[in-house]
């Protein structure tokens, strides 16, 4: 099966966005949220943006930051006292039912109810918007996540629990709902831990094929002339154990845009599409405006936009 | 102050790193994914065994090229792997001393040694046999947050006990923070919590309020019944197998705060790191362990003033250098006020806080490294800024 564009993950209900640590999946995952909720004409989409336990949010509420933009830093305590709320329906049991201390022991210390709670609140809040992106924590865990709807699925033999756990799982399949954008760096190791995301994420979701996204892309530079000076005939052959440790920034700049290149083959061998974001970067810009010039660049290569997608 | 008190700032740091990887019979090596713990555990594993240690390096999840040119692709072998020939084969090529210790690395194989740790906890094979089937432990098993972060204690533990080696340095496995591992041991200890352990087991506790009633029956209705049996079954395992589970865990946390373990934090030079830092370092102090070293890896600014060709900072990569530099550099200066500067003198260098951390950086390179060649370069590359931010080779 191959790999949906970014445009075509992003008309779906609920996107998940997710890679190694480090790869810059929360300024992504925010950008893309921006720029779906940004004004088009006649195109108005109310979007949710979720982060997972980001201790830089206040935990817990939906909270509106624009016209159709809204924010949710997601808290596990939270979502399970809300779910077992909405389930038992009369308000007295439910705080018994949570504040019970065995049952505290067991939603805090069980393993997978954490990530199920989690999970659970994202599906159910695609029920208010029209595009829920969630900032899913680096591969491991966020795999664990989706593993946890499966566990559950097997553990419970009934009950609302297990039914839910069911249909999260069918809209996590379904190509039309949902979609997963695996993000990496032009490195060796996110960039072949994506290709295992792949493999998993396909594992559990055969029907839903994930896009790919590498971020921070080193400026293209020219290296003939540089390099055509600093490359004496033999200096290769005298040479066959470099240091790894650059000698100027110009020469990090040659090796790195070389390296990158070596690296991406990683996935163009196996025919992996994937879209490109440039390394944005000004130390004297605020996270707001890394946001902005980053929402920008994702409309110009045509996220957003079904016209600008058919061009490329 | 005396001629010979001044001494060079690098040599001063070096010096300092040096006393760190004597002193210590343990370092942990933390820090967020994709930071490049692996690389920095592996260089000082080197630097160790040049120095005259006898070291082990155990990584959970190195890079596979990395692995295979360690000699450790067959994952899961378990044991230390004796790499000094190798490393002395390079040391050799590149002209300079051999090693004066000995270089070992070991990937454990996770899956293998909790199963294993189960074998050794459970009484009978019968129970053993309960708990490995039980559907609660299958998952327990795979996916537990903080089982990966358990295991490398554990292992920890075992290898101090053999007394094998001067120096561990434990790369912790990836997780979304550097303090997953220091918490994973608290969160399974929740876990096996004896009091909920003991009420889920014992049959004489069962006499039940009428909270505890209602609960129960919201429980059985939520989860549809078959849970309740999986969980009291599951429980009564662990309670034959908690209190010795608890046993290690305590002296594993025991370890961690003697004097023989120093802790390594590595991240990227970046402004948020501060906050990090911070972090991390409040959080070692309160549970009486100690921060040797915040490494920040991936530094550019100590290529500065080297030159280039004319056009080079008029072209996007020539500016986006620049910028990464700058913005290194101030981080770099906000670190120093944090972590212990001190170069001035030998006698004061001696002297650092222990609260406070020696702060090193570790350049940028310009290739992955994935051989013995490559990490001799980086453990011979440990930098230490000057107090406005500056690094030079």
């Amino acid at each position: 099966m191959t790999c949906p564009s970014i445009f075509e993950i992003l008309t779906r209900k609920i996107i998940f966005v997710t890679g190694k640590g480090g790869v810059g999946k929360t300024v992504l995952t925010e950008a893309i949220a921006r720029g779906l909720a940004a004004n088009r004409d006649g195109d108005e989409k109310n979007v949710l943006w979720v982060t997972i336990e980001d201790p830089a949010y206040p935990a817990g509420e939906v909270r509106a930051l624009g016209d159709r933009l809204s924010h949710l830093n997601c808290d596990a305590t939270q979502a399970f006292d809300e779910y077992v709320g909405m389930k038992i329906g009369i308000p007295t049991l439910a705080k018994i039912f949570t504040q019970n201390k065995l049952m505290k022991y067991l939603s805090q210390a069980a393993p997978g109810i954490h990530e199920l709670v989690l999970l659970g609140k994202v599906w159910f809040e695609r029920n208010h918007f029209d595009h829920v992106v969630v900032d899913m924590p680096s591969t491991g865990y966020g795999l664990a996540m989706f593993h946890s709807a499966y566990n559950f699925r097997k553990l419970f033999s009934g009950g609302p629990l297990y039914e839910d756990a069911g249909a999260m799982i069918d809209s996590f399949s379904s190509a039309r709902e949902s979609g997963v954008i695996i993000a990496a760096l032009p490195e060796e190791m996110p960039l072949r831990e994506a290709i295992e995301l792949d493999h998993f994420l396909l594992e559990l979701f055969p029907e839903n094929r994930s896009a790919f996204v590498v971020n921070r892309c080193f400026p293209e530079f020219d290296l003939t002339d540089a390099e055509l000076k600093r490359k004496s005939p033999h200096s290769e052959a005298q040479q066959p154990v470099q240091s790894p440790v650059p000698t100027s920034l110009e020469d990090y700049a040659i090796k790195r845009t070389k390296l990158e290149k070596q690296n991406l083959k990683i996935w163009a061998e196996i025919d992996l599409l994937y879209s490109s974001i440039p390394y944005l970067l000004n130390a004297t810009l605020s996270r707001d405006s890394l946001i902005t010039q980053l929402t920008a660049t994702m409309e110009t290569l045509g996220w957003f936009t079904a016209q600008t997608a058919r061009l490329k | 102050m005396t001629p010979q008190d001044k001494v060079d700032l690098s040599d001063l740091s070096a010096l300092q790193l040096d006393a760190i990887i004597k002193k210590r019979k343990v370092l942990v090596v933390a820090g967020t994914g994709g930071v490049g713990k692996t690389t920095v555990s592996s260089a000082l594993g080197i630097r160790a065994a040049i120095s005259g240690r006898k070291v082990v390096v155990v990584t959970i999840d190195p890079a596979k090229r990395l692995a295979t040119s360690l000699g450790l692709e067959s994952l899961g072998l378990d044991t230390p792997q004796d790499l000094t020939d190798a490393l002395n084969l390079h040391l050799k090529q590149q002209g300079k001393p051999l090693c004066l210790g000995q270089f070992s690395a070991l990937i454990p194989d996770t899956k293998k040694t909790f199963e294993s740790f189960v074998a050794a906890l459970a009484p009978t094979a019968e129970i053993q046999e309960q708990v490995v089937r039980n559907p609660i432990y299958q998952i327990f098993a795979k996916e537990f947050a903080g089982t990966n972060e358990y295991m490398a204690l554990k292992k920890l533990h075992a290898l101090v006990r053999r007394a094998e080696f001067d120096l561990i340095i434990l790369d912790t496995p990836p997780s979304r923070n550097a303090l997953s591992f220091l918490e994973a041991p608290t969160l399974l200890s929740r876990f096996f919590e004896e009091r909920f352990v003991r009420w889920l087991v014992v049959p004489a506790n069962r006499i039940l309020s009428i909270g505890m009633k209602k609960s129960l029956s919201v429980l059985e209705k939520l989860t549809g019944g078959g849970f309740m049996t999986h969980l009291v079954d599951f429980a009564t395992t662990l309670f034959e197998v908690q209190t010795r589970f608890t046993e290690t865990l305590s002296e594993v946390t025991e370890l961690l705060k003697s004097e023989d373990v120093g802790f390594c934090l590595v991240s990227g030079p970046t402004p948020d790191t501060l906050s990090e830092l911070e972090v991390f370092s409040k959080t070692l102090t309160a549970k009486e362990m100690r921060f040797d070293v915040a490494l920040i890896n991936r530094c550019l600014s100590y290529l500065k003033s080297q030159p280039v060709s004319p056009s080079f900072f008029a072209s996007p990569a020539g500016q986006l250098t620049l910028q990464i530099c700058a913005r290194e550099t101030q981080a770099l200066r906000a670190f120093n006020s944090f972590a212990s500067f001190s170069g001035v003198s030998r006698q004061t260098a001696e002297k650092r806080s222990s609260e406070k951390p020696l702060l090193l950086t570790l350049p940028e390179l310009s290739r992955d490294v994935h051989s013995i060649e490559d990490l001799i370069h980086v453990a011979d590359a440990f930098i230490a800024p000057s107090a406005d931010g500056e690094i030079s080779l």
